[in-house]
């Protein structure tokens, strides 16, 4: 299966991005709004292993494996859904 | 932008607990009095927050053999073990731990931190092999993964299944897997099942590394660690452990049956370029495993105190994270608690480790107290009392709170 373009996808369309804000949601203490841009680090305070648990969970829904050093290159939502388009389209 | 702002946030709160004397951070050990008392703030402290399991900071053999190789061979050995920094000691320790394990090959390394690190980037090529890695493994183990530039998989922790599926759907282009877990985890002090692990992993052709940092001298009829209790040691594949617990001494090593695990002596840069440890380090962590070795009733004896105090603090109704371990934690759903219980226990004497999120598992808090065979009775009354006053005075830390 060939991975899926992101450029296409509205991110209210996205079901990974859904799945995502929607593990965020409980860590988001400040009541950040969530959107593509906002960094998990910088913006929304939700520390390394935090972000290692949330994929765990995606990991096992999908049954993908995402491996740590894909998980650290990542900064934005964005580029965290993007990343597990990309391997879903590679393992899915 | 500078290169320090990074700091700011954690320096804000660091310097204010420092500044109201009430930083875990910042303890310092005054004097020490023993293996289970020190001088803190000016006041005798019960030691609980070491890792002082077999109480052999002050074993009288092993401060002998440590003067008499301090003046037999000096205080360094200005080297690494690869280039100039090997001595007749580091071999023999080698043979010794390798005779009490009952395993053909071990090297020793500066730090238990550096044989992880050593052995994992050694044996992984980046460009073909993978590592998995339990969920709460320590710290060095995924910096081990990192220097090796590895593809790492975490796994759920202690789950066997976990690991099962990842396995079974990695891509077939990995040659080599080698998965990491810990015989007992030292935040909760529960164990893994090992003897499962080993199935799973050899069932997909990948290596088990077992880390017995804080099982080794510990678990196991003869003290070999959790891999001995699941009975596996013939069975793991490498073997990690450090002499900075159990043995009170500092160093690594990394012990296996293969014999390629010779080769890390030339392919693992925590080896090559770090000096060895001195030859006082390596005369008390023989000795000491000497002693440990010839004693049994000194692990008897703290599974007696673990098992005393594990028992005293389930009847004064705290909420404690696994069964009887020579680390027994206290959960505290908040950071704020936590501060507070450490300093309460504090000034009742006795030290504890507090961890609290990102460095513990699940998002609690918790209160660690580590056990010690040298711990007298006195020491457990000690104990026994504080931690009683402290499920008084807090609640939050009690399992009918939490239930609630
Ligand atoms: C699981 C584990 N592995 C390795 C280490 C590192 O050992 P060392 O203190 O010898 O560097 C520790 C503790 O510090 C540990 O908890």
């Amino acid at each position: 299966m060939a991975g899926v373009e992101n450029s296409g996808i509205q991110a209210d369309d996205d079901l990974v991005y859904r799945r995502i804000c929607s593990l965020l949601e409980p860590l988001n203490q400040k009541g950040v709004k969530l959107t593509r841009d906002v960094d998990l680090v910088a913006d929304l305070e939700v520390d390394s292993v935090s972000v290692l648990d949330i994929v765990m969970d995606i990991e096992d829904y999908y049954d993908i494996s995402i491996p740590v050093n894909t998980i650290s290159e990542t900064k934005t939502i964005g580029q965290l859904v993007d990343a597990i388009h990309a391997i879903k389209g590679q393992q899915g | 932008m500078s290169l320090f702002d990074k700091f700011e946030k954690n320096a804000v709160l660091y310097n204010s607990l420092s500044a109201i004397g009430k930083n875990p951070f910042a303890v310092v050990m005054e004097e020490v009095l023993g293996p289970t008392r020190a001088k803190i703030k000016g006041r005798e402290t019960v030691l609980a927050g070491t890792h002082n399991y077999l109480g052999q900071t002050f074993e009288k053999s092993a401060i002998e053999a440590a003067k008499a190789a301090l003046d037999r061979e000096g205080t360094g050995t200005t080297g690494s073990r690869f280039a100039n920094g090997t001595f007749s000691g580091h071999k023999k320790l080698e043979r010794d731990i390798a005779d009490f394990l009952g395993l053909k090959h071990c090297v020793v390394f500066s730090t238990g931190y550096t044989a992880n690190l050593g052995a994992i980037a050694g044996l992984i090529n980046p460009a073909e092999d993978v590592v998995l890695v339990d969920a709460d493994c320590h710290a060095c183990i995924y910096d081990g993964c990192a220097l090796a530039g590895a593809e790492t998989i975490r796994f759920r922790h202690n789950d066997p299944e976990s690991l099962d599926k990842r396995l079974g759907r990695l891509d077939p282009k990995f040659k080599g897997k080698l998965v990491c877990i810990e015989g007992m985890y030292s935040m909760y002090g529960d164990i893994a099942p090992v003897k499962e692990f080993v199935e799973v992993a050899h069932r997909h052709g990948a290596y088990l590394l077992v880390d017995e940092a804080h099982s080794f001298g510990v678990y196991g009829e003869t003290g070999k660690g959790v891999s001995e209790a699941e009975g596996v040691m013939d069975e793991i594949d490498f073997y990690t452990g450090t002499f900075s617990k159990a043995l009170a001494a500092i160093g690594g090593f990394v012990a296996s049956n293969h014999p390629q695990a010779e080769y890390l002596r030339f392919s693992s840069r925590p080896y090559q370029f770090t000096a060895s440890p001195s030859p006082a380090t390596i005369a008390s962590a023989g000795a000491a495993l000497k002693n440990i070795k010839e004693h049994p009733e000194i692990a008897a004896k703290l599974w007696a105190n673990a098992n005393r105090l594990h028992a005293a603090l389930t009847q004064y109704g705290l909420k404690l994270a696994s069964k009887p371990a020579p680390v027994i934690s206290v959960l505290l759903p908040t950071k704020e608690d936590a501060f507070a219980a450490w300093n309460f226990l504090l000034e009742n004497g006795v030290y504890v480790n507090m961890a609290i999120p990102p460095g513990t598992p699940g998002k609690e808090s918790l209160l660690r107290l580590a056990v010690s065979s040298a711990h007298t009775n006195e020491d457990i009354d000690r104990l026994v009392a504080a931690y009683g006053a402290l499920a008084e005075a807090f609640p939050s830390a009690k399992v009918t709170a939490a239930a609630s």
